[in-house]
């Protein structure tokens, strides 16, 4: 069974939030339990987003409007909290304060769309000048009760509901689609509005309500504040960063006949390196191959896992909470030699190939009517690729190094139908390899390829798996280029950057 | 009224003169066909049944379609009153063309068969010719049908991408055995198999008399040998600016032949990739492949290689390379295979479990058995190989992989490796399943196998004595054999 992450933002583009509403511990009255809870109630806040979503199967449109709505709280002066997804692709926002109707501009300031997380400000701060700010905690222990707060679908005005810890894993977020990290799962329900929402314990924040899963009950996701402090910490100095990887992918050393080869014991420590990425953190200093014992003295087990705190968790915890330029000390074993070295940390821009964009305008390139797009999730879906060759590319694309060579892998997704290109629709869904001999890189080289100082008599373009080229004339090339522009309403014949 | 009652009479007693001469020549052919399961290729599937008809022929053979005894285990004709019952078997099978010949099992089934009457193949069709199309009802009697020749086409009838020459017969048939492998007549002659029927179009598929014609002839000598192919792939030259490129005048037709297999009639009588086709035997293909015909109409390409010529035979060829005219000559043989066979009809999967893991030769079968999506549901690389086989060759007869892992002991930790092209095996590469065999009957000193996959997980250990016993408990719990290598 598939089981789908969803965000619990509201449908028609909307988000959704939810707040943990503090639970007193020993509530010293019911008077003062409902004071504490309504000053809380104050500082977390609904949004309302208007978004444009870009088309990625017509790019040169402006894309769709829609909006949707979440929840958001106050941690600091001017300083509203919420997830990426609630506030992706937004062209305003307004923020509602619990017990007012009255709507304030607001804007994004940092958006982690690797971690969900973004913070927020108000055009005018002054109106919620006298709010508390809601203080970050720590990891909330399993089987504790949290509140979350917001405003979920199902009603206008702030809702309130409790759970359980009932898990602490190392999962993957929802809104990136490729990225994993620390979450907690509760037992209350995380439905679309409460995204971006605080959840509370002991009067602080235990975490972010962020995503829940289709197809289980009683499941809501929410992001911990080893998360959202490294967040913080990563825009102190007036930019968000993104995370830092190893560049490394790991296979659990279960098998008997491996743990022989690699003369393990049944106890000892070490989890096989399967490939290191060209180019990522590790590669000068790590090889496929090498059994990994310990990340910063912490023991890393068959299984990738390591011990902090008493809890286990996965060893990437341990890559998570450090920054660009940070060391990460690597003891790992080579042809039975023991070896400890130190890595610097670095981010992996190759690997944001399989992240789903957002706050981009889509880049394409049209030439002849031949449609090419760069492969990222976002087209994936909008065009249903369905291509073998196109789908090997992409999950090769790490592993085999094909980011080295092949930084875009361009892929014809539509012909505007004209007699220059008559004949040619049958090749959508295909990569364009080369132009006219030459291998492409990226969209803007490719882009120079087929708009050149000297026009060549054809422009011959070689796809990934099709045994004949296709032909472009250059004759005539720009009267149809004219002619399609006006006939299917492209405005625009290229985007090459966002 | 009853001057038409008469006639109808008088009608009624012609068509039981010509029943009766036709159930003579036609006999029914039941068969039991069980294949291999796709995921475990030690079990055979669950047998179902087929019946159909045959023509009988001249030395007591009958013929019918390849998809009737397509994996089958029985064969038997039965007479159409069920009188005689015959076990049969198999004397040459086409599945390329559909075409399944036919004889008894035993002498006293042959003695039987000589009280039918044989057909006569007829040479050829012409548009309008009148046909009668037989069929026999369950109580025995048969039910002409006519009908009458409506064009002609290469298409595919069984095996995909195989296109022989088949008529187009426009008839009004009813429904009457559950399959559709039914004779039909010209002057009482055998003109064709009927193998399909379009109840919405009224018109039938039926192989033809010309291939019927030379698959009997190649079955004659008891050596069947099967139908050439030229060995190359092409597309049309109906872009205009394809044409221009390739520096095509507006009077030539011509195919562009966008693959050449390695060792193929092609390859050795000198094609090369980006030549265009432009005629076979003095014949001029048009842009789409289509030659004229004397009779027939526009027939594609194919026909002058596949259905034209046997085995053996010299064919003039010609090309257009960078503009320059030239004449081939090329030796019609049989297809190269390549590391994916173009189908396994009645081959049984060669496999091997070693210690649960569970390797085989890649084919479509195996594929397709992912379901009705599968073409989106297998693995990437896995269809990528299927479409492209020459970029996995290297050195290789077939391509082995990793089909699954069954859980044991021996391969706790390999779950997810699946569908993972193996390359060697103890440094031996592997080109199939008897070499990978042969490479795991070389246990290294440490008793440890390795495996070097196409995977991300680049290398893989097995223990050699904990997979053998492993093995040894499979056999126990009901695995009939931990492999095959003979197909």
């Amino acid at each position: 069974m598939k089981i789908l992450l969803t965000c619990a933002a509201i449908l028609t583009g909307t988000l959704g939030a939810q707040e943990a509403v503090q639970q007193l511990t020993v509530p010293q009255s019911i008077s003062n339990a409902a004071a504490a809870n309504a000053s809380i109630y104050k500082s977390v806040i609904r949004i309302e987003v208007a978004s444009q979503v870009p088309d990625y199967k017509t790019p040169w449109n402006a894309g769709r409007f829609s909006d949707g709505t979440g929840t958001g709280f106050l941690i600091g002066k001017n300083q509203f909290m919420t997830n990426a997804h609630v506030v992706s692709n937004s062209r305003r926002i307004l923020i509602t304060m619990h017990g007012s109707s009255r709507k304030h501009p607001a804007r994004v300031v940092h958006v982690a769309h690797d971690c969900d997380l973004a913070l927020l400000e108000l055009e005018d701060f002054s109106p919620f000048a006298d709010l508390p700010y809601l203080e970050i905690g720590e990891i909330p222990q399993l089987e504790s009760e949290v509140r979350v707060i917001g405003y979920p679908m199902g009603g206008e005005r702030i809702a309130v509901t409790r759970g359980v810890v009932s898990r602490i894993d190392f999962l993957p977020y929802a809104h990136s689609r490729a990225d994993s990290h620390l979450v907690v799962q509760i037992d209350a329900a995380i439905n679309p509005g409460n995204s971006g929402g605080p959840v509370l314990q002991n009067g602080k924040v235990a975490g972010v309500a962020f995503q829940g899963l289709t197809m289980a009950d009683n499941t809501g996701y929410i992001i911990p504040t080893p998360v959202i402090k490294r967040f913080l910490k990563d825009i102190e100095d007036g930019s968000y960063d993104s995370y830092v990887d190893l560049g490394i992918y790991d296979f659990a050393l279960f098998n008997p006949a491996m743990r022989k080869v690699f003369n393990l014991g049944p106890n000892d420590p070490g989890v096989l390196i399967s490939n290191v990425m060209v180019g990522g953190s590790a590669s000068s200093v790590l090889e496929a191959g090498d059994i990994l014992t310990a990340l910063d003295g912490y023991s890393v087990d068959s299984s990738s896992n390591v011990t902090i705190a008493g809890e286990r968790v996965n060893m990437n915890e341990i890559i998570e909470r450090k920054f660009a330029g940070d060391k990460v000390k690597v003891d790992f074993i080579r042809d039975g030699k023991k070896l400890t070295k130190e890595i610097e940390l670095k981010a992996f821009p190759s690997a944001k190939i399989f992240s789903v964009q957002y706050d981009k305008k889509p880049r394409y390139l049209i030439q002849g009517g031949l449609v090419l797009q760069p492969l990222n999730p976002n087209l994936y879906s909008a065009h249903k690729l369905n291509n073998p060759r196109v789908l090997r590319l992409f999950n090769d694309y790490l592993q085999e190094g094909l980011y080295k060579e092949r930084k875009d892998i361009l892929i014809l997704t539509r012909v505007l139908d004209d007699p220059i290109n008559s004949a040619l629709s049958s090749y959508v869904g295909s990569a364009v390899k080369a132009i006219n001999g030459t291998n492409i890189t990226d969209i803007e080289q490719a882009h120079a390829l087929l708009n050149p100082d000297t026009m060549p008599e054809f422009f011959e373009i070689t796809l990934d798996g099709i045994d004949r080229p296709l032909i472009l004339p250059s004759k005539g090339l720009a009267e149809a280029n004219a002619r399609i522009g006006t006939n299917y309403g492209v405005h625009k014949t290229n985007n090459l950057s966002n | 009224m009853k001057s038409l009652f008469t006639c109808t009479i008088a009608l009624a007693t012609t068509l039981s003169s010509v029943a009766a001469e036709v159930s003579d020549s036609v006999i029914r052919v039941t068969t039991t066909l069980q294949g291999y399961n796709p995921s475990q290729p030690w079990d055979k599937t669950i047998p179902r049944k087929k019946c159909a008809l045959a023509a009988v022929l001249s030395n007591q053979q009958v013929l019918t379609t390849a998809e009737i005894v397509t994996n089958a285990n029985f064969i038997q004709l039965e007479s159409s009153n069920s009188e005689h019952q015959i076990p049969a078997e198999v004397v040459a099978i086409d599945y390329e063309t559909n075409l399944a010949l036919l004889r008894p099992k035993s002498e006293e089934g042959s003695q039987t068969l000589k009280n039918f009457t044989p057909l006569d193949v007829t040479h050829s069709a012409h548009l309008g010719d009148e046909v009668s199309i037989i069929q026999i009802e369950d109580n025995g009697m048969p039910l002409i049908t006519e009908g009458k020749v409506r064009g002609f086409d290469v298409v595919s009838s069984f095996a995909p991408g195989h296109h022989f020459l088949n008529y187009k017969i426009k008839a009004s048939m009813q429904s009457v055995a559950n399959s559709f492998t039914v004779p039909v007549l010209k002057k009482g002659k055998l003109l064709g198999l009927l193998t399909s029927y379009s109840s919405k179009d009224q018109l039938a598929n039926v192989i033809s008399a010309e291939i019927i014609t030379a698959f009997l002839k190649d079955a004659k000598d008891g050596d069947y040998q099967g139908f050439p192919s030229l060995g190359i792939a092409t597309t049309s030259t109906t872009d205009v600016h394809f044409r221009d490129w390739l520096k095509l005048s507006n009077d030539k037709g011509g195919l562009y032949v966008s693959r050449v297999l390695s060792n193929s009639a092609a390859d050795k009588a000198g094609i090369k990739k980006g030549d265009v086709l432009t005629s076979i035997n003095g014949k001029d293909l048009d842009r789409r492949g289509y030659y004229e015909t004397s009779g027939y109409g526009q027939l594609l390409w194919n026909h002058l290689i596949r259905g034209s010529h046997p085995v053996g035979s010299e064919i003039k060829i010609g090309v257009l390379r960078e503009g320059k005219e030239l004449d081939l000559t090329a030796v019609l043989a049989r297809s190269p295979e390549g590391i994916i066979p173009s189908h396994t009809y009645g081959k049984a999967p060669r496999y091997l479990v070693k210690g649960g893991l569970i390797f085989q030769e890649l084919t479509k079968s195996y594929l397709q058995s992912f379901g009705d999506n599968w073409s989106t549901r297998a693995s990437p690389k896995m269809l990528d190989a299927l479409n492209h086989p020459e970029d996995y060759e290297e050195g290789r007869k077939r391509l082995v992989f990793i089909s699954a892992a069954i859980p044991t002991p021996a391969t706790v930790g390999y779950e997810s490796v699946r569908s993972a092209i193996v390359k060697e095996v103890n440094g031996q590469s592997i080109e199939d399943i008897p070499s990978l065999i042969a490479a795991f009957n070389n246990t290294p000193e440490n008793g440890i196998h390795t495996l070097k996959l196409d995977s991300r997980l680049e290398t893989i250990y097995l223990d050699a004595k904990l997979s053998n016993n492993v093995d040894q408990q499979l056999l126990s719990r009901g695995i009939p054999a931990l492999s095959r290598e003979v197909e």
